[in-house]
């Protein structure tokens, strides 16, 4: 069954979305997460991760969440000695999350989702069309 | 005589699996839509001259038959023969357009529902012509 398939095919591409969805509010959660040790590193982003997979039983490219890989830039400082998280000098890490870019990623996830969504209900309405055939 | 022996019933089969199949492809495009390095693809269209020379008398034949004891093996052009769509590729590597997709799953869909409709019409003047059974 093509139409089956082609419904299986978009559903990892919905679960893709979900993971990096899932990604994305932890960096946004976390914006603020400072070390709680002095001169400890605070919460690091993670970049999600999407690869194509061929899936022998569907004999179709389907798409797997990769895992998440961290974001390698620095930290930004920022003069603060009343934090707990401060080092000697005063200064407290704060985690590289930019919530524009988190925001941005956001809205990219959820376009591709809807897209993905909107394929599922073309190809539902295949199927139904073919069923209908039979009622005739 | 079986119904898909009728040129009509068959042209239909054939057109609706070969939108089926566009679909299934069309699909994997979406679904790696931010996959990096997945070159988009879909079907070549359908040549109508090698349609017609199918659905003809005589058939159209992939091979030459240069004996009488060859046997003509009835190929169509509706088989699914994978391309890769010449777009703009993003800097990941994809050159999946989200929009281009939409537009081809709509006009994929268009054309599922006017087969299934003439389908479903041909059965019934098929009817028609048996008699109210």
């Amino acid at each position: 069954m093509d139409l089956s398939n082609s419904m299986a095919i978009v559903a990892t591409g919905l679960r893709a979305q979900t993971a990096r969805m899932r990604v994305i509010s932890e960096n946004i959660a976390n914006a603020n997460s400072t070390s709680p040790t002095s001169g400890g590193e605070p919460y690091r982003r993670k970049v999600p991760t999407m690869q194509s997979d061929f899936d022998r039983e569907l004999g179709a490219t389907t798409v797997k969440p990769g895992d998440p890989v961290p974001d390698m830039t620095d930290f930004r400082l920022q003069y603060d000695p009343g934090n707990p998280g401060a080092d000697k000098a005063g200064y407290v890490k704060l985690p590289n999350v930019n919530p524009l870019i988190e925001v941005m990623d956001m809205r990219e996830a959820q376009r591709s989702y809807e897209a993905d969504l909107t394929v599922m209900e073309a190809s539902k309405s295949m199927l139904a069309r073919t069923v209908d055939l039979l009622r005739k | 005589m079986n119904l898909t022996d009728v040129p009509l019933m068959s042209l239909l089969r054939t057109r609706m699996s070969w939108l089926n199949s566009r679909q299934t492809l069309l699909s994997q495009n979406v679904a790696n839509a931010d996959t990096p390095g997945y070159a988009a693809r879909d079907l070549k269209p359908v040549d109508f001259e090698t349609e017609l020379a199918c659905a003809g008398p005589k058939g159209f034949s992939g091979m030459a038959v240069t004996d009488a004891r060859h046997i003509a093996l009835p190929v169509s052009g509706l088989q699914p023969d994978e391309q890769q769509t010449e777009v703009d590729t993003s800097p990941t590597g994809n050159s999946v357009s989200l929009e281009e997709e939409m537009m081809k799953v709509a006009d994929t869909q268009a054309q599922y529902q006017t087969a299934s409709n003439i389908y479903s019409k041909a059965i019934g003047m098929m009817r028609t012509a048996i008699g109210s059974v």
